[in-house]
């Protein structure tokens, strides 16, 4: 597809394997792994969106790839394996054991600090020059991606990190493309007025 | 035409998602309204930033799913056969003779729905499949009776384990055994598609007619297995043609299989060879509690449905 302002070819991720699902299906050697390799990081990135935790993040997709592993040999036959979308079912299926996760944990009420959550101690020493500067937007655009609805972070995560198109959103998240067009706006608008709270006016 | 749906479509614009009417009346807006324009280059940028937020999980959980999606395998020799081995830490789940390491992991995959990863046979599991291969016979297969096994195909398979070293069972006592004496053919069936032969060993069961019968390897691998462990191939045969298929002893008015450990041991003034149950029967004689010789009964309608308890 062409960007329909600049007439240039849209960067897509790199497609997947054609066929992944039914090489998974069919136990070759390596299919699983490749699986992994390919979906691991966005699934992450996704969960981490919707969950704001590491830890949790990683079992849910830990539990996402070991529950697509069992579908794809177990429950799914060949045909089945051949007609599936996979990036947007694996998504499908993250985002349930996500918002599971959710409800459970606040229904336990053992929400954890959120600022020592990501695996890292934050930036504590100030660093100089533009390096340090972009560090720092970074992570101002991460604190504003924590501060917003889950909805709004889910749909950013999907649509400017994993550069799905609205037809493979729609599916994921279960609702109509041009729903979700204003949905995306509005996420979009929202988190740019975070990030104004937070006092960072470019960018966005 | 209002800003706003302009502009929860400029990002659709982006992609080229849009219908081409769209795009020119997007276009034309675009033209005239100064704020929707900056807003297109807003957006652009934006999706660039927002990707430094993309994260790898601190770990990847590329070992622990494959290491709980994928068993194990090992290649074994002993007395000239080589096998494939294929388990788990709850025991042997495939012994395969012959073919490529694809062969073994197309089987694997189609039974259990896995892959196969090379790794070292535990000791004692190693033990036991040379010890079946040298036709030790063992004692306590360390088999995964997982769920993979039909119902029948267990019981057929665990009451093959029960044949002694030495000893031969007819299918249809088999059959009788597991309590399904209608399901003698069924039983061939599963013997044959033994997945874990030697270890379990399929190779004693031979049929009621006499010979040793067929095998998955041929009959000659058969014959040679059941001579390794100790049976007297040829001698089982002669009683075959001579159509005798019960020994009893003179002393003791038992009767038995003839491979049974007891039947072995009769003197041979002492041997009467029986062709049925019934004749035995008649003259007093009951059956080794053993070898239970007459579980096997099928000759009559009445013995077919009654079933005998294992």
């Amino acid at each position: 597809m062409k960007n329909s302002w600049t007439g240039e070819a849209v960067w897509r991720s790199e497609p997947a394997e054609e066929n992944l699902a039914v090489a998974v299906h069919r136990c070759e050697t390596g299919a699983l792994e490749r699986l992994i390799d390919r979906y691991e990081r966005a699934l992450y990135s996704y969960a981490y969106g919707i969950l704001q935790n590491a830890f949790d993040a990683q079992e849910v997709v830990q539990d996402a790839m070991l529950r697509a592993h069992r579908a794809l040999t177990r429950q799914y036959n060949e045909q089945r394996c051949i007609d599936l979308a996979l990036r947007p079912w694996l998504f499908r299926m993250t985002r349930n054991l996500c918002l599971n996760k959710r409800r459970s944990k606040t229904r336990a009420l053992e929400q954890p600090l959120e600022t020592f959550d990501d695996g890292r101690l934050g930036p504590f020493v100030r660093h100089h020059g533009e390096d340090a500067e972009r560090r720092e937007d970074a992570e101002l655009l991460r604190r504003a991606m924590g501060a917003l609805p889950v909805e709004a972070r889910e749909l950013i995560v999907l649509r400017f990190m994993e550069d799905m198109s609205y037809g493979e959103i729609a599916r994921t998240v279960g609702a109509t493309e041009s729903a979700l067009r204003g949905k995306v706006f509005r996420s979009l608008k929202l988190l740019r007025d975070a990030l104004e709270k937070k006092g960072v006016t470019h960018a966005v | 035409m209002r800003c706003r749906s302009v502009l929860t479509r400029i990002d659709a614009m982006r992609t080229g998602e849009l219908a081409s009417t769209d795009r020119d009346e997007i276009h034309e807006h675009i033209g005239d309204c100064r704020s929707c324009n900056e807003s297109v280059a807003d957006v652009d940028v934006f999706a660039q930033t927002i990707k430094s937020l993309a994260a790898a999980p601190p770990r990847s959980c590329r070992d622990a799913v494959t290491g709980k999606c994928s068993d194990s395998y090992a290649r074994i020799t002993a007395s000239g056969e080589t096998v494939w081995v294929a388990f788990t830490d709850r025991g042997l789940r495939m012994i395969h003779r012959g073919g490529t390491l694809e062969d073994v992991r197309e089987r694997y995959a189609n039974r259990h729905a896995r892959t196969l990863t090379e790794a070292k046979l535990p000791e004692k599991f190693r033990k036991q499949v040379e010890a079946a291969l040298r036709g030790e016979g063992v004692d306590d297969p360390q088999i995964d009776w997982d769920d993979d096994f039909s119902g029948i195909e267990r019981d057929v398979l665990k009451m093959l384990t029960r044949i002694p070293r030495g000893e031969v069972r007819t299918y249809s006592w088999i059959a009788q055994q597991v309590g399904r004496p209608g399901a003698v053919r069924a039983v061939g069936n599963i013997c044959a598609r033994n997945v874990v032969p030697f270890v379990v060993p399929c190779h004693r069961v031979v049929p009621a007619s006499g010979g040793v019968g067929q095998y998955a390897f041929g009959s000659a691998l058969k014959r040679e297995l059941l001579k390794r462990e100790g049976v007297d191939v040829d001698a089982l045969e002669a009683l075959a043609r001579k159509n005798v298929r019960f020994i009893g002893s003179k002393t003791t008015k038992i009767v038995c299989f003839p491979t049974c450990r007891d039947a072995r041991r009769i003197r041979e003034e002492n041997r009467v060879p029986f062709q049925d149950a019934a004749a035995a029967e008649q003259k007093g004689f009951r059956p080794c509690r053993k070898c239970q010789p007459f579980a096997a009964r099928t000759t009559s309608s009445k013995s077919r449905s009654s079933r005998v308890s294992s």
